[in-house]
């Protein structure tokens, strides 16, 4: 049976199973701390995951080769790419823990916002139009036009995997305990589902399916982040001020929320954020594949330009969410329970705004754009994951670049489904640990290794494999050292009272330091090799600029 | 005929560099907010309730995007 006659089963299979998740969650109806089950969110749901898998078995169709599974056959346009993009970024962590987090300390709340939006003008100015010329599938392409490509794409790759598998980890302990709290249903049970429908749409239709996805879901959550901003300002008579004058007469800070210092004092602590921030995600893989999925460079760019602009919006509504979360969760009583906490905790604020201003439909709506936003950010890493053990590992480093297309296909589903298995059994291995320190891995990881390789390779003509490798291994152990030695793990998991380093972001200090290991090490770097990298860089520098034609044609 | 490609290269690359350089500043700036120099961003405008601070962070996001706009007219030209 061909993978896309499973989907209608698998869609009668949902359908099936609705009844059975409404019957959870009624049973579940008042679970301590929960949400009341709202049958407007399970029904808005379902329509959600009904569509997706219809748009999953009609790009089921035309995922039929490595090159469409990758990158939707690069024919996805450069509008189309930047909501996709901006929908891999607005994720349900952006949309509730920012919230949370602005209607715990106000302002302070702002430097996530823009610590994340920080990164996309970097991506333009420097790698959109550059990776998009070099590569193929993934940013380990790039990189491997100039250096050793075995042992360079095998240390990326590993990196990429990591990233990949923290990020999921994060991504899965979080939806878990979400829908547990907006839907009802057991913490494994919601896991399965996540990976369940995740798998559907990667296994089968691969990143044009991903990008749809994603594509669907963003434009779902900016629709209700617009409406929710929209009926928070109608209601202050749309001055922004007057919003802004109700959130400081309901939080007890006052005044201070409106500056600096409720949350965060020290400058450095800020830097440390800033740097993770930005950099780290600029070497997202997940991120930095999708400009793979449009067909030349000028739409690479246009991709990220995009991006931009609907991450910018987004980020300027949840500035009004957020105050406004103030202004009317703080001071209403039906949002806390007996003891006096808010029902879900602070990142449950973005909900109880939503039904502060739209009652149950608009709760519904935004719990179900939760989910879906879930499943698209999982989708997403899915694939980059399975792209780093098919593509990099096994079609480039073990078969040089000559791999049987259909075992490379079979072999990427399989690492889908292995993935898959993955995530769910370390989301539930990890259910009851503090997960802020995986989230954070990914992040720091990405800065000190995948930013500061690529960005030299692309950069500085004296870079060579000798020094990528040595720079990269002290940027991967240094960050997961300083990690442990951190506040996250040394004090929060392991129980200590002080911890050895104290900041959560180690970036600004393993950055700097694993480039310098790189310069350093390239520097000194006499081998026939890394003669060899230096001389590549002139015509990758041509051909990153100016793409493969008019680089033969400079060759000419 | 490379030399030349590479000339209008390291041209793209400085104008690459200058504006991720311009892009960096702006945004460390931010930190600004958390620092003695930054204690007149947390005043109130006029007689609204916007502090400094709040419209530094629109106006960061609104320079973020123009900066790019700036970008792809000059690259767009730059092609012509």
């Amino acid at each position: 049976m061909k993978p896309r006659h499973l989907l209608p089963i698998a869609l009668c299979a949902l359908l099936v199973m609705a009844p059975g998740l409404g019957l959870a969650a009624g049973s579940l109806d008042d679970t301590g701390g929960g949400q009341a089950i709202n049958p407007t969110a399970i029904a808005m749901f379902l329509l959600f995951v009904a569509f997706t898998l219809y748009v999953t078995w009609w790009a089921s169709k035309s995922t039929t080769t490595s090159s469409t599974f990758y990158n939707a056959g690069g024919k996805i346009s450069g509008a189309q790419n930047g909501l996709a993009i901006a929908g891999d970024f607005m994720s349900a962590a952006s949309f509730l823990g920012i919230t949370g987090l602005m209607y715990v300390g106000g302002f302070d709340g702002l430097i996530l916002s823009l610590g994340a939006f920080g990164a996309w003008p970097i991506l333009m100015f420097l790698f959109a139009k550059r990776v998009r010329n070099l590569g193929s599938f993934t940013f380990i392409d790039v990189i491997s036009q100039r250096l050793d490509r075995d042992p360079i794409r095998l240390v990326t790759a590993f990196s990429t995997i990591l990233i990949v598998i923290m990020y999921l980890i994060a991504q899965m302990v979080g939806a878990g305990k979400l829908i547990q709290l907006l839907f009802g249903l057991p913490y494994e049970v919601a896991l399965l589902l996540v990976s369940g429908l995740v798998l559907a749409y990667v296994a089968f239709g691969g990143m044009l399916a991903t990008t749809w996805v994603q594509i669907i879901k963003a434009g779902l959550l900016l629709t209700g982040v617009t409406l929710i901003a929209f009926l928070l300002l109608a209601d202050s008579g749309f001055s922004f001020s007057t919003l802004l004058g109700k959130a400081v007469d309901a939080h007890p800070k006052g005044e201070a929320i409106l500056g600096s210092g409720v949350i965060f004092d020290d400058p450095v602590q800020i830097l440390t954020i800033q740097v993770s921030m930005l950099f780290g995600t600029v070497g997202l893989p997940h991120i930095l594949m999708r400009l793979f999925t449009v067909p030349d460079m000028r739409q690479a760019k246009l991709s990220a330009y995009y991006a931009s602009l609907f991450i910018g919006y987004f980020y300027i509504a949840l500035l009004v969410l957020g105050f406004g979360s103030i202004a009317y969760v703080a001071s209403a009583p039906e949002f806390f329970d007996a003891g006096g906490k808010l029902i879900g905790g602070s990142n449950m604020a973005a909900i109880h705004v939503a039904t502060a201003m739209g009652g149950d439909i608009l709760t519904g709506f935004m719990s179900a754009v939760c989910f879906a936003t879930i499943l698209a950010v999982v989708a997403g890493l899915t694939l980059s994951g399975a792209a780093a053990i098919s593509h990099d590992v096994y079609a480039e480093v073990l078969k040089k670049g000559k791999p049987n297309p259909k075992t490379e296909l079979r072999l990427t589903r399989a690492s889908v489904l292995l993935i898959g298995l993955a995530a769910v059994l370390l989301g539930i291995a990890f259910q009851e640990e503090n997960i802020a320190f995986i989230a954070t891995i990914p992040m720091v990881v990405s800065a000190s290794v995948t930013f500061p390789i690529l960005f030299l390779s692309l950069f500085w003509s004296g870079f060579t494999t000798r020094g990528a490798m040595a720079g990269a291994l002290v940027g991967l152990v240094s960050s997961i050292v300083l990690i442990v030695l951190g506040p996250q793990v040394w004090v929060s998991v392991l129980g200590h009272a002080q911890p050895w380093f104290p900041y959560d972001y180690p970036a600004l200090f393993t950055m700097p330091v694993s480039m310098a290991v790189m310069v350093w090490v390239s520097k000194s770097d006499r081998s026939p090799r890394g003669e060899v990298d230096r001389d590549n860089y002139a015509q990758l520098l041509v051909r990153s600029e100016f793409g493969e034609a008019d680089a033969e044609a400079s060759r000419a | 005929m490379i030399d030349s490609s590479i000339d209008a290269v390291h041209r793209k690359t400085r104008l690459r560099l200058s504006f991720s350089g311009i892009h960096l500043v702006l945004y460390f700036s931010f930190s600004l907010n958390w620092t003695q120099w930054g204690q007149g961003l947390r005043s109130a405008i006029g007689a609204t309730e916007i502090t400094g601070s709040l419209l530094m962070f629109v106006l960061l996001v609104l320079a973020f995007i123009t900066l790019e706009t700036i970008f792809m007219m000059l690259s767009r030209w730059g092609r012509r």
